[in-house]
């Protein structure tokens, strides 16, 4: 699949998502009883009376250890909703989010701090790095909160940094790496501290698409080699061809489960 | 890889800048504290630092030695009064008098020097032992030096200088009861007798002050007696500068501590986008409020230090006329309540941490 063929990705995204031939996430999830991830029945609710809003409606899906999938949705389709929770940063209104034997929705204040920074990795649309810390030094920080050692740590950050191609640029400042340097340093920061689940928001947003897709392709291949469980927020068609399943997602409703084969041809 | 130290060594010259502020600041306490108590202690440390237990003034004086007028036999009564053990006179008066070339006021002392009533702080020489001598407090005077009375024209040769021994902020010189007596006698010729102004008494072994006090003034007419504190507590004004100084310094005090927190504020509201990252990802907020803690500690300490430099230098600097002097109790004090309340104003920074919603780092929004 090339640029060429998909001229309007957002477009296209949301049309897959209303025509998509493939099992809805929920027969799905039925079929993967063992998934590492498990999120049932998951409602968000933000707000309440009037200005209630709801993104996310009785989301279900399950993602096996190991895998690296996409979620594909329009802008406000409730795809950042969904991995927030998932990833312990939001509540659900109801539901309930496990992995492995941990029930997110569960776990105290306190708790899912720890949870976040011990079994999961995050890569955020926007703002990933602290400013006033080097590369390298984002990425030892996460190895304090989860009381590696320091040589470990140091021996963990300079082969991820070398494996993501960014050695040279080990002790330079955020505001001196371009866009790409700056989202590999936060993919290296997510996987830093070994967690079981990698959760990546719009990685390419700010990218254009070669550099976009060096992205992408950096990021199957570290959580592939690491046998790391993946789940990439995307509203760009191009991006899903380097995952294994595609979720789609259209008004807070996941809709469908398609492999990427089938939605590029 | 510490948080609050990197980021203080990569932002050097913000953390500079906070810290000249905030030396400032504590310079202005501390020289303010070091003034007024140089300031209070010239108006009364003579009386603070005369070796006795107790004063007695005439009861007209209300409490105030200048005013006080004793005709010289009231010492014997006191002396006679069961429960002291010795007496001794004190007099005083305000006078002109010309040193080294120079026009200066200054306040004399008459005292017992072997007595109660005799002066402390003797920082070299010796106290009066003969007529026209003196121990001096100020002036610039050196031993050796001669200190013409004006109008009297009695010359007072200096043989001790003494320190935290002022009176009214003002040169003092202490000589003996007969010298004292000359000087009166020359510079209000037909004066019918020459009073004392006090009578010093110390109180024996085992008697207790406010008995020994009660049979003073009952014994002897005409008489208030006070123990050396109340005097001095007593001296008059010293109350309302005492509190004025207290306001003025306290008031300096907490402006620099509001300040000092309101400046962490603004930092932490700074990096609230890098804490909220920081959140997310699994920082706890008392991780976070260690780092802000850590760096006002760090902060208040450097500029202590800068403050206490500038502080000597301005104490040797500054030409104020009273004699003053850097109590490394003052210095230590000051630093700490600093340090407490600084990181208590730090509250301010934390509160803003604790309300930070990990969950708004995701997303562009
Ligand atoms: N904090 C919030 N308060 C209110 N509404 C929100 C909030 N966050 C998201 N929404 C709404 O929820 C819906 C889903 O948002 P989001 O999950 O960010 O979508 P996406 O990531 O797919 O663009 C949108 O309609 C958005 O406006
Ligand atoms: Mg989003």
């Amino acid at each position: 699949m090339t640029a060429s063929e998909t001229p309007d990705p957002v477009a296209q995204a949301t049309d897959s998502a209303a025509e998509g031939t493939g099992p809805a996430p929920a027969v799905d999830a039925a079929a993967h009883p063992d998934a590492l991830l498990q999120v049932r029945d998951v409602t968000k609710v933000y707000g309440s009376g009037h200005t209630a809003v709801t993104a996310l409606a009785e989301a279900t899906l399950a993602v096996e250890k190991g895998e690296f999938v996409a979620l594909l949705g329009p802008s406000g389709s409730g795809k950042t909703t969904l991995i927030s929770i998932i990833g312990g940063l939001l509540a659900p209104t109801s539901g309930s989010v496990t992995i492995g034997d941990t029930d997110v929705a569960s776990l105290s204040r306190k708790q899912l701090t720890r949870f976040r920074a011990e079994r999961v990795g995050f890569v955020f649309q926007s703002a990933n790095l602290v400013p006033f810390l080097t590369a390298r030094e984002n990425l030892l920080y996460v190895a304090g909160l989860v009381g590696m050692t320091k040589s470990d740590s140091r021996a963990r950050a300079d082969q991820l940094l070398d494996e993501l191609g960014l050695t040279d640029r080990a002790r330079n400042l955020p505001e001196q790496l371009s866009g790409g340097e700056r989202q590999r340093v936060a993919i290296g920061r997510a996987l830093m501290n070994d967690p079981d689940l990698v959760l990546v928001d719009e990685p390419t947003a700010a990218l254009d698409t070669a550099l976009g897709r060096q992205v992408v392709q950096l990021l199957r291949r570290e959580i592939k080699d690491r046998g790391k469980t993946g789940i990439m927020v995307t509203h760009d068609l191009r991006m899903v061809e380097y995952t294994d399943r595609v979720f789609e997602i259209l008004d807070g409703h996941l809709t469908h489960v398609e492999s990427p084969s089938a939605l590029g041809h | 890889m510490n948080l609050a130290t990197t980021e203080v060594k990569r932002a050097k010259l913000r953390f500079g800048l906070l810290t000249g502020a905030v030396a400032l600041l504590v310079f202005l306490t501390l020289l303010l504290t070091t003034l007024s108590g140089a300031l209070i202690g010239a108006l009364v440390g003579a009386l603070e630092g005369l070796k006795t237990d107790g004063l007695a003034y005439s009861d007209t004086a209300r409490d105030n030695i200048a005013a006080s007028r004793l005709p010289v036999d009231t010492v014997d009564a006191v002396a006679a009064v069961s429960g002291v053990a010795a007496a001794a006179g004190i007099g005083t008066l305000t006078t002109a008098a010309e040193v080294n070339g120079e026009a200066i006021d200054i306040q004399v002392f008459g005292v017992d020097s072997t007595g109660p009533g005799a002066p402390s702080g003797l920082t070299d020489g010796r106290l009066p032992e003969n007529a026209n001598e003196a121990a001096v407090d100020g002036g610039g005077v050196a031993i050796g030096d001669v200190i013409v009375l004006d109008p009297s024209g009695v010359e007072l040769t200096v043989v001790g200088l003494l320190r935290g021994a002022q009176f009214n902020a003002i040169p003092t010189a202490y000589s003996d009861l007969a010298t004292f007596e000359d000087i009166v006698t020359l510079s209000f010729p037909g004066l019918p007798f020459v009073p004392i102004n006090a009578v010093a008494f110390d109180i024996a072994e085992g008697a207790q002050a406010s008995e020994v006090i009660a049979a003073i003034e009952s014994s002897v007419p005409g008489v208030r007696a006070y123990t050396r504190d109340d005097a001095v507590a007593l001296i008059p004004g010293i109350d309302s500068i005492t509190q004025s100084f207290g306001i003025l310094v306290g008031l300096t005090f907490i402006i620099g501590i509001v300040v000092i927190g309101f400046f962490f504020l603004i930092l932490t509201v700074q990096k609230l986008k890098s804490f909220t990252l920081l959140r997310a990802i699994g920082t706890t907020t008392g991780r976070l409020a260690i780092t802000v803690s850590l760096q006002i500690a760090f902060v208040v300490i450097l500029a202590s230090i800068i403050a206490v430099g500038l502080v000597l230098l301005a104490v040797q600097g500054l030409n104020t006329g009273i004699p003053v002097t850097l109590e490394p109790i003052t210095i230590v004090a000051t630093v700490l309540a600093v340090l407490v309340f600084s990181l208590i104003a730090g509250l301010l920074s934390i509160r803003r941490i604790v309300r930070i919603d990990p969950a708004s780092a995701v997303g562009a929004r």
